[in-house]
């Protein structure tokens, strides 16, 4: 079987998870440099080890959670959904609910969070099976709107519904990722201080990041292990031709129901790590834009892949601080030469208010973009640019860079 | 495959066209286009994660993180929302502060080390905030603005943490409640205190008014500027005919809609809304149409030139009807502070238009540049040793532009109870001012004077 790896013999070998050696070894390599990123010796990567963005990288693993999610009802079940965002919403405040501050000013019982976190999904998957027999009767377009819905409806609740989420424009504190067994005073494990786990020094962040770095691998492992069951095939057939499923004998609306209950459950943990992870968030947070950045991640990593999602995930988290230290930087350089470089970038960004750039990062000046701003512009393009020119996003990039070395030296 | 993709196309553009519109809901202030020399900086990677203290040559300095006294350089971060709903009124703070920090730097900076600001663009969004908040740590000696309340409380404990201070670009009264204020310094009268002064002030002019109609946003700037006006009009003996607390959502009409009706349908002699500008035009407006005739007020956010501009259909009813009172100084203002401000202003900027939150930005950069200052002559920069500075800041003065205040001591030492009492004033707009006609320049009432600051007025964030 050497230098065969497609070859397999077994079913449980095709079907593994990781079923060929080149995947073992790039997925080891890439979890090794996961864990190696707090302490900084990772050549080319040190800076990761700062807190500033030890914590993007937290982020990113509370929003390949979240995505894996949407992918399961996008990707593999072929369900468009624009409600993501209120699943997350409903996670959030059901974690803020179980484990809040008892003494605090909103309702909170002081549970661990072997409870809460839980808890926040159950009761998300429970809201999204609820909410199915309304969405399983329309497709497409329509089931668009339908879920774009959920997302006001949402709104109007978590700003209103002042005891649980605080309210608009004041929010609420949510209870922090810590290990309890129950309302013991010290938490077993907490991720709030500096310490040593087995005998190692870890800052705070970096073991907040080991902690959401190990649950985004188990729901990964899970969401990938989906694919191949009955269940994740089922979605599939659906995906690929609903009436055709049905004549197979896939129950469709069943199988709808179990999409739209996973996806959600992915969601509601999502939310609560992330308001958990915050600290204190307000309602305004669960908003379309959230939505629409899931979506985002999904087909910029590519739609269907487990993979896909991290790559999309990283993608769409880190863009705002990358670009804006690239803005920074070509201020650096056209302020300080004269050179070809400066006079290139100096027409992206503004330097003063009489200067005309694409990207105005001053306050209180005129025209152009804010960083911000400048991020949902190309959200818009990727997206666009993708589904035109890649559908299978990042990770059909990737499948091309494969594909191409596969072969080499040969064209094909 | 890509066909079944082409609606998710089409949905997704609607989506981010939706996400878009959501954004400014602030009204449509006029924005003054000021140019601003802002020193960008690629980001330190190299910097010890914690640094030594070093020395100076000659004088003993004490430094830690954000100081660097080769460079001569003091770095201070700005966490402010350039992009969010309230862009529209901190870009001007923002822009003020820069002008003021090159007036600073100009003249020889903090003992000759120049004020750097790091200034980054929170949109509004409290995870941002602290995400922004983790980039800056390793970089700055403190935090010289936060926009935002629930956004300055998430990061109240990292803060504590890193032994800095944030000053809050709110007027939460929440500030000076000694569980919160360790690591916060608050500036100016607070929204609950704006409302006892307005009120009396205006109860002084009208002594036969008997009832007030009272309605405001959800949350801390709303509820406690609410909550003042309600101690107010007891005080006052004023009956309250509608209670409106927390009932505006800017964002949905029909929340707006309700208000005006309970306005309307109960009337009173002073109507207290507080909410954004927008909403705040949009109640009065169809309160007018309705026939409300009665004195209005708020909370002063409400207030911007606009509304008296040559466009406004509502412009000679504002200036009837409207009164508020300012924490700080109008650009008209008769005091040696503001003519400085605005001088140095037209300095940097020939063309720049009149907008009082240029003004605010100024009074927090002076703040800051006095602390620094009282800092390095205590021979100590360190985070610690400004945070120290600025908490035994005993009275600080702005000449004017700010009324004056104390930073130490308990919470009723510290609670700003000075308003500049304003009217709109069309004559003030065309000759080129911020469009107010000070009324008094320095007004405390009898009830702010007197009221016992035991607790915040509203409890927002527990």
């Amino acid at each position: 079987m050497r230098g065969r790896p497609l070859l397999h013999t077994r079913y449980e070998a095709d079907q593994a998870i990781l079923n060929t050696m080149t995947k073992k070894v790039m997925v080891g390599l890439f979890l090794i440099t996961l864990v190696l990123v707090p302490f900084g010796v990772v050549p080319g990567i040190g800076f990761l080890a700062k807190s500033d963005w030890l914590r993007l990288l937290s982020t990113v693993a509370i929003f390949v959670i979240g995505a894996l999610g949407l992918n399961i009802l996008l990707g593999v079940a072929g369900q468009v959904s624009l409600g993501h965002a209120f699943f997350m919403g409903v996670g959030a405040y059901v974690a803020a609910a179980l484990g809040g501050d008892p003494e605090g000013l909103r309702l909170g019982f002081g549970l661990p969070m072997w409870i809460w976190l839980p808890a926040a999904g159950i009761v998300a998957a429970g809201i999204g099976v609820a909410f199915g027999p309304a969405a399983v009767r329309v497709r497409g377009l329509y089931l668009a709107f339908v879920t774009l819905g959920l997302v006001f409806v949402g709104d109007y609740v978590f700003r209103n519904w002042i005891s649980v989420t605080g309210g608009a424009e004041v929010g609420r504190t949510f209870p922090p990722l810590e290990f309890r067994l129950w309302k013991e005073e010290v938490p077993l494990i907490d991720f709030a201080s500096d310490g040593a786990w087995f005998g190692i020094l870890l800052t705070s962040e970096a073991k907040t990041f080991y902690f959401l770095l190990a649950a985004a691998l188990l729901f990964m492992l899970l969401a990938k292990n989906l694919q191949r069951t009955r269940v994740g095939r089922a979605f599939q057939s659906i995906r690929d031709r609903d009436v055709a499923a049905e004549i197979m004998g896939v129950d469709e609306v069943g199988y709808k129901l179990r999409a739209f209950g996973i996806s959600s459950f992915y969601a509601g943990v999502s939310g609560a790590l992330l308001a958990s992870f915050v600290g204190s968030v307000i309602p305004s947070r669960w908003d379309l834009f959230l939505s629409v950045q899931f979506i985002a991640i999904v087909l910029i990593g590519g739609a269907g892949t487990v993979a896909g999602v991290v790559l999309g995930s990283a993608f769409v988290t880190l863009l705002p601080r990358i670009v804006q230290d690239a803005t920074f930087w070509m201020q650096d350089v056209v302020i300080a030469g004269d050179s070809f470089l400066a006079r290139v970038l100096d027409i992206f960004v503004a330097t003063d208010a009489t200067d005309f750039g694409l990207i105005n990062t001053l306050p209180g000046t005129g025209p152009g973009l804010s960083v911000f701003q400048l991020n949902q512009v190309v959200y818009g393009l990727l997206i666009i640019g993708f589904l035109i020119f890649e559908p299978l996003g990042l990770f059909g990039i990737w499948i091309r860079i494969r594909n191409y070395w596969k072969g080499w030296p040969f064209t094909y | 495959m890509k066909t079944k993709y082409k609606w998710v196309a089409i949905v997704l553009a609607l989506g981010l066209v939706l996400a878009a519109c959501g954004g400014d809901d602030s009204a449509d202030t006029t924005e003054a286009a000021a140019p601003a020399t802002t020193e960008a900086e690629t980001p330190d990677t190299t910097e010890a994660e914690t640094p030594d203290t070093t020395e100076a040559e000659g004088e003993m300095i004490l430094t830690d993180v954000g100081v660097d006294l080769e460079a001569g350089t003091i770095t201070v971060g700005l966490l402010s929302d350039l992009t969010g709903v309230f862009s529209a009124l901190v870009k001007p703070v923002v822009a003020g502060y820069q002008f003021q920090v090159d007036a600073i730097n100009a003249a020889g900076g903090i003992h000759g080390l120049e004020i750097k600001l790091e200034v980054r663009d929170t949109v509004y969004t409290v995870d941002t905030h602290v995400q922004l908040y983790e980039e800056l740590r390793d970089k700055v000696v403190t935090i010289g603005h936060s926009t935002g309340s629930p956004h300055t409380v998430a990061i109240k404990d990292q803060l504590a943490e890193d032994n800095m201070f944030a000053i809050p670009l709110t007027w939460y009264s929440g500030w000076s409640d000694p569980a919160i204020n360790a690591n916060i310094v608050p500036h100016g009268e607070p929204y609950c205190l704006e409302s006892m002064n307005v009120l009396g002030f205006i109860m002084a002019q009208n002594p036969d008014f008997s009832t007030i109609a009272i309605a405001s946003n959800a949350g801390d700037y709303g509820q406690d500027s609410a909550q003042g006006a309600k101690i107010a009009a007891e005080a006052l003996g004023l009956t309250v005919v509608y209670d409106g607390e927390a009932k505006i959502n800017a964002a949905d009409e029909a929340t707006l809609a309700e208000v005006v009706t309970g306005i309307v349908s109960n009337p009173a002699d002073i109507v207290w809304v507080t909410t954004s500008p927008g909403a705040y035009a949009g109640i009065y407006g169809q309160s007018l149409a309705a026939g409300v005739v009665a004195v209005w007020s708020g909370a002063a956010v409400a207030w911007v030139p606009s509304f008296i501009g040559p466009d406004s259909a509502i412009r000679d009813a504002v200036v009837r009807d409207w009164i508020f009172g300012l924490p700080y100084s109008p650009w008209n203002a008769d005091n040696p502070g503001t003519k400085a401000a605005i001088e140095m202003l037209k300095a940097a900027d020939p063309d720049i238009a009149a907008f009082d939150y240029y003004l605010e930005g100024i009074g927090e950069a002076l703040l800051i540049e006095r602390i620094l200052n009282d800092a390095y002559e205590n021979g100590d920069l360190t985070r610690a040793g400004v945070l120290a500075a600025a908490k035994s800041l005993e009275s600080m003065s702005w000449n004017g532009l700010w009324p004056d205040q104390s930073f130490v001591g308990e919470p009723n030492d510290i609670v700003g109870r000075t308003a500049i009492i304003v009217k709109p004033s069309i004559t003030d707009l065309e000759a080129g001012g911020s469009g107010v006609e000070i009324l008094d320049p320095a007004y405390t009432s009898d009830i702010a004077a007197a009221f016992q600051f035991d607790e915040t007025c509203f409890d927002a964030f527990g």
